[in-house]
């Protein structure tokens, strides 16, 4: 990747926060490190209090770093220059109230530097891309949370830019709102545009990202892509329907065997596939997908609080 | 300069929706238009008296609203959190605040302009004279509510509104008690460095002498744009160093 190809960097970014009554400050964020490449959507992870809302704060210059340095394009993303090509979604966002949406989304687009003859066929555009067609003219105190959501996306991508960093897009989103948001995330990719969101569900990262970084206490815990670290070597899961009771062959091999209605899920050892479908086919079942065993997101989290549990203890 | 006009404009909309400006000027006006009929020594008030009670009643009402405007604007903006889509544009922390500032200040010049022409009508009916005099006191009372926003403002970077009030308050009072404070001290030569608001002191001469001179305009616009430029740098350099 040479420096061309980065859109966001971030090195080394520490944010302590003093406790009143407590002895020593807290590190929120710890010596967090971060590339973006251009033109990629890539996802930070972690569970709550992980410190992903600081790290995106301290890149956008809302909060001021302990330590560390914050690019955009090659440029002090902290200054508001460098902040030229930033669309910005709030961790639940939040506008004036008396505003329509339409007269919101006109502010916020101009001072985003979307021209005045430019600004309403714009806004209209994205009220439209976020599903907000015919809400035009409602108070935003009249929006429910989804809505406010949706708008705040709009806000984020009116003025076309180059880099957009969402803190967690998909919370407050019914399902469909969050499949609207995935395939928006996507579409921005396809016209250049360099993505970063947070986020602690597998489902929304998986789906879009191209890299993930995961956080963990303030620290980066793994980066890369979504499947190296899921992914559970060797290991790989079944679905199957129509058994009508669980074969006595499979049982022998399978772990992790749950059951719903007439479909069962299982994971066997990489080497034992073939065995496992034959013995399937000769008890009358069909296998409906065999993938690679993936790692829930909860179990991972639920991993690396358990090991830096254990260094903590060491 | 373009975001800072953006940032003006959506303050004084928001300002204008709310119901303080027009309660204060409607009872501030009402209370006027009083005046001339209170019972002095049974023929009415005399035409100096009407424009010294009317420019103290006018006096109150603005830094009331000033306050009232000011001192939860930016505190209400922390804690919803409609400031992160701002900031988060191109614009700078110290456009955002002055931008405020000038919101406000437009506003407060438009309910000191409809205020004086209140006073001016009930001045021509009771009296048969539009006193225009009076806008040398309305100048008076914007340049202060100037300053007294700036001050409001610079402190609400980083303090509730109740505190705002106070301290700003505190700080008014001390910049018109130059005379009490360092009079029995019998310390003339501080008296150069007092932060003094007493250049907007000119309510006296309006009502009651024959105007004021240029360089009493000039002294009060000096000490506006010295203590307004100072308080929103002071405000500037708060909010600069403000986790958000
Ligand atoms: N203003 C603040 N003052 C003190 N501590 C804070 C402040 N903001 C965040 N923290 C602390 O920093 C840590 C990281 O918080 P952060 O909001 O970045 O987490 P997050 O990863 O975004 O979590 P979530 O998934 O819940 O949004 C938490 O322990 C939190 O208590
Ligand atoms: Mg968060």
């Amino acid at each position: 990747m040479s420096t061309n190809d980065v859109a966001i960097r971030v090195e080394g970014a520490c944010k302590t926060y003093k406790r009143i009554g407590r002895s020593h400050a807290h590190m929120a964020v710890d010596g967090v490190s971060l590339k973006v490449e251009r033109g990629t959507i890539h996802g930070l992870l972690g569970p709550n209090g992980a410190g992903k809302t600081t790290t995106l704060k301290m890149l956008i210059g809302l909060v001021r770093p302990t330590a560390g340095t914050f690019e955009m394009l090659g440029e002090d993303s902290t200054s508001p220059k460098g902040r030229r090509s930033l669309g910005f979604l709030p961790e639940q966002p939040y506008f004036p109230q008396h505003l329509t949406a339409l007269q919101a989304l006109r502010f916020y687009g101009r001072l985003g530097g979307v021209l005045k003859d430019e600004i309403d066929g714009r806004s209209n555009e994205v009220l439209a891309k976020v599903g907000l067609r015919g809400e035009e003219c409602t108070e935003l105190s009249k929006f429910s949370r989804g809505m406010l959501q949706r708008l705040g996306i709009a806000q984020a991508i009116i003025g076309r830019p180059e880099i957009v960093v969402l803190d967690e897009p998909a919370s407050g989103l019914d399902p469909v709102g969050q499949r609207d948001v995935r395939s928006l995330m996507l579409e921005l990719r396809e016209r250049g545009t360099t993505v970063l969101l947070s986020s602690h569900q597998l489902s929304e990262v998986e789906a879009v990202c191209d890299r993930v970084t995961i956080l963990n206490f303030g620290k980066v815990a793994a980066e890369g892509h979504i499947d190296e670290l899921l992914n559970v070597s060797g290991q790989t899961s079944f679905k199957v329907r129509g058994l009508p009771e669980f074969p006595r062959a499979v049982s022998e091999l399978a772990s992790d065997v749950a059951v719903s209605g007439s479909v069962w899920v299982f994971s066997v050892e990489d080497s034992a596939v073939r065995a496992v479908v034959d013995a399937i086919d000769d008890a009358g079942g069909t296998v409906m997908s065999v993938t690679p065993k993936r790692e829930s997101l909860e179990d991972y989290f639920a991993r690396l609080i358990t090991l830096a549990g254990l260094e903590v203890a060491s | 300069m373009n975001r800072m006009v953006l940032i003006a404009r959506a303050v004084i909309t928001d300002s204008i929706r709310r119901r303080v400006p027009y309660v204060i000027v409607l009872f501030a006006g009402a209370l006027a238009a009083a005046i001339p009929s209170l019972p002095n020594y049974g023929m009415g008030v005399e035409p100096a008296v009407f424009r010294e009670v009317s420019l103290a009643l006018m006096y109150v009402a603005v830094i009331v609203l000033a306050l009232a405007l000011a001192a939860n604007r930016l505190p209400a903006e922390f804690e919803r959190r409609t400031v992160y889509a701002v900031l988060a544009k191109q614009v700078s922390r110290w456009e955002y605040l002055v931008g405020t500032w000038a919101g406000l200040t437009v506003v407060m010049t438009a309910v000191i302009a409809a205020f004086t022409v209140v006073i001016q009508v009930v001045a021509v009916l009771f009296y048969g004279d539009p006193m225009w005099v009076l806008w040398v006191g309305a100048l008076s009372m914007l340049l202060e509510a100037g300053v007294v926003i700036a001050v409001a403002v610079a402190i609400s970077t980083l303090m509730g509104p109740v505190v705002v009030v106070v301290a700003t308050l505190t700080i008014l009072f001390i910049g018109h008690s130059r005379s009490t404070l360092l009079g029995g001290l019998g310390a003339a030569e501080l008296s150069y460095f007092y932060p003094s608001l007493d250049s907007f002191n000119i309510m006296l001469p309006v009502a009651h002498g024959n105007g004021v001179s240029a360089l009493a305009v000039v002294s009060m616009l000096t000490v506006f744009v010295g203590f307004t430029g100072l308080a929103l740098l002071l405000g500037v350099v708060m909010i600069g160093r403000k986790d958000l």
